[in-house]
């Protein structure tokens, strides 16, 4: 919303720099954003009359102009605008002068003609975004005077957002409500009434409230034998300047009065309303109207119209429609002010997508006690600028009274929430400053709602006003005295932590990708049927991620397009899965590899990653949390069908791991060697995990053997690892897979698993005798239960 | 006799004396204590002594055996120390040549500053409390008092689950939660992903948020900015400070802090807007109707809250310009962190 310096000077005699009032509404939560002091770069700008215009010489579009302003020689210039005659005035820039942007106007030669100064467009002067000609003055404007105070560009602009809580902020007349609560400045205010007038206004037309809940009041005024023409310079200026665009001298003034005391107007055209009378009601079902802007819309039985006799000829607070439109034929006015139902105009504002400056006001509450204000404002303007005769009175529908509502203001209870005590008189008097309607009782503060202010309900609402007018920052800072109870982190947080630093210790990435993906993406990535957003802002980001796969997955496959191919990642995140009615939403751990093993190993950089690697891995994972995991061959579509184990705990699934199945290396560039992992973290988190014990560290030497062994090749290591620790009995302390062989010397059925082994006791020192019958006895379970032998020399 | 081994004394001397290596020194070894040596050789001679100096001359030669052989020794332990270091050093490593154990990957941006922020309110005597991300909009709004049809939900595009749930718009749903469940006194921080249906260079429609509650009994507005310039000033440093009066639906009064600007120390620049300031967190003393949605008495208890969105700091810290890189994963962006 843009506010004029200029117009707040209607209110309050405010003197001070702009950016001194710029600082002081941020300190008081009316946030400017920019400031923009109109004239500021314009110098050497006069009132110029065109004595002559004539085509130039080598140029079709351009015109020779000879100006005169005010000096004993005229200006010749060359212009490229069209719209203007001789004898018309405009603002002229002479050699020397400055523009805004950094224009400098200097003498210059345009296709061949001199030219010694340049005509101005509006928007050449920073007025306006009109550029469509040159800004042709009044005929009585005086020649060769300074034009930047004729134009009002001696002004200020303030570029303010206002929060959704602050309608009352919507206006000039809020803006400086505000600023003369913070700088306690006397409001000035004009009554008008409505008692002049030419005939009574009931006498031409009638108001029937048929939904007084959604519209408490309705205010009419009629105005008859206007002539519809553009408004005078003052009031194109003000509003140009804020950004509104002219459009005749009745609409000017209906908004006008919006941005002048923020009530939204509206102007019907009386003779094309049937009956010339107003309804007011919900629409009836299949119902249409044409509004201002050229759409048509359905309405619905839940939107709150204004009709005539027989149709709807505006959508309450949203807009008006054509039909009644005020036109340059348009000669008698009935002038609508109304308090509309903040929820109806949002809801009705929503649905057709037409959020205008009037329903955004209404949204936000307007000020009941404004109706007949804004009429009053509106008809004595309109009389001004456009002529015509006003009816006496007005027709006030009002159906549901305002009562204005009192809450208590307790001084302690201002202490207790801001933390400093507050006098009884010094509270009253920031509430007055306010506009608020005070009565105090020796310590008991009585306070009215003011009918402005819709975001006032409760007493900590009065004491945020108190807070804001004494500045936020003439509160003390302190700390809290309460002292909470101390709790632990939650033990998925405390698995992250140590697993995040785990992983990038390894020299693994941290992936943060989005939690929702295409519903596209291949179903061997998902896990059962994903929520879909209602809204999405894409198809690309439709549905909520079921698993971590396709995120780690489009990761590697992009940065491998990128010709980056060695890469570790992880990510931990939440999927999202359906729960029956309700949604769970686990936490994960993902992992993904690709490319070589041991890319900074000169010696061997070119292995490529496995999948013990991984499993390696996962394995360290569970027991840096205390968990010893188990794997299993799997069958998932996702990854390669001889490449993939499922992982478990306790029995519990908690994840797989795998080599991506070729069918998703859909690239030449993508290397067949992408593995993949997730884990249920929460898995984690809901399993307790064994605390260790310590055991006693024998001071005795141990034996050490090694034992290589050929086994059929289906025969799994861990069976054998088993029987060997089980054949080893009591002394045997570990037992350690070292080597895997298949080839040369060994026949092919069979694969060689060598094993280190270690024997030790606790109270003495072993010998021979106390070894080679575990031996023998291991080598005989081999030979028994696995078919296998030891492996010859 | 005495005179011999005076003499074999002077030999050993000047032998040891011409010796330069530790073959040298075997070959004086050799010479003198060797089995056909020359103290073997006075030993031998002993015989031809009388019987009556047999003894003495005997202890006289092994005490010079003994001391020849412990000066050998001494003389081939320094030499051979020198050697051994000499031969060591003909092998140097090529420094330059690369570590060969993979490098530490990375800890992601947002997670960075994440636990950073994190890190200085648990200090304080906060405790982690976490939610949902998908929400009931129960949670998510009416607790929070942002009522169905208010303007203050156009401040919150939000994405809706066509089970008529939400992607959560902040992660204050986490206070009604932790507050449903727990009594005061609470000092509570929550942290996650937040969505809004909102996207460009700036704006991701999921991003982090983190939050803070302290409820008790005459938990203050004074508190709320004691707490939260302390954390400024640990995360950014003593500096200027300001807290401008705000709306947010779940807090009044309600504010937003700002620091003087990291960069240009409050001169004004590109990233201020030529304010001098940046806003850091919004915050504000809990509303009442926050605490009647959770049933804590109004009158006995007082509480403020915060909250700060993390990728806009990560995005200032580090000099990232646009935030869609966070979530690229592209490899080139991560390691550089």
């Amino acid at each position: 919303m843009k506010i004029l310096l200029s117009w707040l000077r209607d209110y309050l005699d405010i003197q001070m720099p702009p950016e001194k009032i710029a600082e002081s509404l941020n300190m008081a939560g009316i946030e400017v954003e920019a400031l923009h002091q109109l004239g500021k770069d314009i110098k050497g700008v006069v009132t110029g009359r065109i004595l002559s215009r004539e085509p130039h010489p080598n140029a079709e579009k351009l015109s020779l102009c000879l100006v005169d302003v005010g000096e004993p020689v005229s200006l010749s210039i060359v212009c490229g605008a069209d719209n203007m005659k001789s004898g018309d005035i405009v603002p002229v820039a002479k050699i020397g002068a400055s523009l805004p942007g950094g224009i400098e106007i200097r003498r210059a030669k345009i296709r061949g003609s001199e030219s010694f100064g340049m005509m101005c467009s509006k928007r050449e002067l920073g007025l306006s975004e009109d550029h469509s000609g040159l800004y042709i003055l009044p005929a009585d404007t005086p020649i060769g005077i300074d034009a930047l105070k004729l134009l009002g560009l001696d002004d200020t602009v303030f570029d303010i957002s206002i929060t959704p809580n602050r309608g009352d902020a919507l206006s000039h007349l809020g803006i400086a409500r505000e600023l003369s609560a913070i700088f306690n400045l006397p409001l000035h205010r004009k009554a008008l009434d409505e008692s002049h007038g030419d005939g009574e206004v009931s006498a031409l037309t009638s108001v029937t409230m048929d939904a007084p809940q959604m519209c408490h009041r309705y205010g009419a005024r009629i105005v008859e034998g206007v002539k519809i023409a553009p408004s005078p310079r003052w009031l194109c200026e003000r509003l140009e300047k804020i950004g509104v665009r002219p459009i005749n001298n009745v609409v000017d003034v209906t908004n006008y009065v919006m941005m002048d005391i923020g009530h939204p107007m509206h102007a019907f055209d009386l003779k094309k309303l049937d009956d010339g009378r107003i309804v007011v009601r919900m629409a009836k079902p299949g119902e249409k109207i044409k509004t201002l802007d050229g759409n048509q819309h359905g309405l619905e039985s839940t939107m709150l119209v204004i009709a005539d006799a027989k149709q709807p000829v505006a959508i309450a607070g949203v807009m008006g429609g054509e039909n009644s439109e005020v036109d340059d034929s348009t000669t008698s006015v009935l002038l609508e002010a109304a308090w509309f139902d903040p929820v109806i105009v949002r809801k009705t504002a929503k649905t057709f997508g037409m959020m205008s400056e009037s329903s955004y006001r209404f949204e936000r509450g307007t000020n009941i006690d404004n109706v007949p204000i804004a009429l009053n404002k509106a008809v004595s303007m309109i009389l001004e600028t456009a002529g015509g005769k006003a009816k006496a009175g007005m027709i006030d529908a009002y159906p549901v009274p305002h009562h204005v509502k009192k809450i208590v203001v307790r001084p302690r209870r201002v202490s207790q929430v801001l933390g400093v005590s507050f006098k009884p008189e010094q509270i009253e008097t920031i509430l007055n400053r306010l506009k608020f309607e005070v009565e105090r009782e020796g310590e008991t503060i009585l306070v009215g709602i003011p009918p402005f202010r819709h975001d006032l309900e409760q007493e900590v609402d009065f004491i945020e006003e108190i807070a804001r007018i004494y500045g936020y920052d003439n509160l003390p800072t302190t700390l809290p005295s309460i002292m909470a109870p101390p709790r632990k982190s939650s033990p998925i947080t405390a698995i992250q932590n140590r697993l995040r630093d785990h992983l990038v210790s390894l020299g693994y990435h941290q992936l943060i990708t989005y939690s929702f993906i295409s519903g596209d993406i291949p179903v061997q990535m998902q896990e059962g049927l994903p929520l879909t957003l209602k809204n999405p802002i894409s198809e690309e980001q439709g549905v909520l991620r079921t698993t971590l796969m396709w995120g780690m997955y489009d990761a590697l496959r992009r940065n491998i397009l990128a010709d980056e191919y060695d890469l570790r990642f992880f990510e931990m995140g939440r999927v999202f899965q359906r729960n029956g009615e309700n949604t769970v939403e686990p936490d994960r751990l993902s992992i993904g590899i690709s490319g070589r093993a041991n890319p900074r190993d000169w010696r061997r950089c070119n292995e490529a990653h496995d999948l013990y690697e991984l499993k390696g891995l996962l394995e360290g994972i569970g027991r840096l949390n205390g968990h010893v995991l188990e794997f299993r061959n799997s069958s998932r579509d996702v990854f390669h069908p001889s490449r993939q184990m499922e992982v478990r705990v306790g029995g519990f699934l908690i994840g797989c791991l795998g080599q991506i199945h070729p069918r998703f290396l859909d690239n030449k560039k993508m290397p067949a060697h992408i593995y993949l992992a997730e884990i249920d973290l929460s898995g984690f988190a809901g399993l307790s995990s064994q605390t260790p014990r310590m055991k006693p560290i024998s001071e005795f030497p141990a034996v050490q053997r090694d034992l290589a062994l050929v086994l059929p090749i289906e025969t799994v290591c861990e069976d054998v690892r088993q029987a060997l620790v089980t054949e080893g009995g009591t002394l045997l302390e570990s037992c350690a897979l070292f080597d895997v062989y298949q080839g040369k010397g060994i026949d092919p059925g069979s694969r060689s698993l060598a094993f280190s082994l270690v024997f030790r006791a606790g109270e003495r020192t072993l010998t021979e005798a106390d070894v080679q019958p575990r031996i023998e006895a291991m080598t005989a379970v081999i030979e028994k239960k696995f078919h296998g032998k030891l492996r010859a020399g | 006799m005495s005179q011999s081994v005076e003499t074999l004394r002077q030999e050993f001397r000047s032998a040891s004396d011409a010796a330069k290596d530790s073959k040298d020194l075997e070959a004086i070894r050799i010479r003198f204590l060797g089995k056909k040596g020359a103290i073997t050789a006075l030993l031998k001679s002993l015989g031809e002594l009388p019987p009556e100096e047999r003894r003495e001359a005997g202890a006289r030669i092994n005490t010079l055996k003994d001391e020849l052989s412990q000066a050998l020794d001494n003389e081939i332990a320094k030499r051979g120390a020198t050697e051994q270091e000499q031969k060591l050093k003909v092998e140097r490593p090529d420094v330059t040549l690369p570590g060969t154990l993979p490098l530490p990957g990375s800890i992601h941006p947002v997670t960075r500053v994440a636990q950073e922020i994190a890190d200085i309110f648990l200090s304080m005597g906060f405790f982690l409390a976490d939610g949902p991300e998908v929400e009931e909009e129960y949670y998510n709004f009416e607790a929070l008092n942002v009522p169905a049809h208010h303007p203050a939900r156009d401040m919150q595009d939000t994405f809706y689950l066509e089970t008529g749930r939400v992607l959560r718009t902040q992660t204050s749903p986490v206070q009604i939660r932790t507050m449903e469940q727990m009594k005061p006194p609470l000092k509570m921080i929550a942290l996650g992903k937040v969505y809004r249906r909102d996207s460009d260079i700036t704006h991701s429609p999921m991003f982090h948020q983190m939050e803070g509650l302290v409820v008790g009994e005459n938990v203050t507005m004074s508190d709320l900015k004691g707490t939260l310039v302390m954390f400024a000033e640990t995360m950014f440093g003593k500096r200027p400070f300001r807290f401008r009066p705000s709306y947010f639906p779940f807090t009044e009064p309600s504010a937003e802090m700002d620091i003087q600007c990291i960069f240009c120390h409050g001169n004004g620049c590109k990233i201020c807007k030529g304010t001098g300031w940046m806003e850091i967190l919004g915050c504000g003393m809990v509303n009442p109707k926050v605490f009647e949605a959770v049933k804590y008495d109004t009158e006995k208890f007082t509480g403020f809250a915060f909250g700060m969105g993390i990728e806009r700091q990560a995005m200032l810290r580090y000099g990232i310009n646009d935030i869609r890189l966070l979530f690229g994963s592209d490899i080139r962006f991560l390691r550089q962190f």
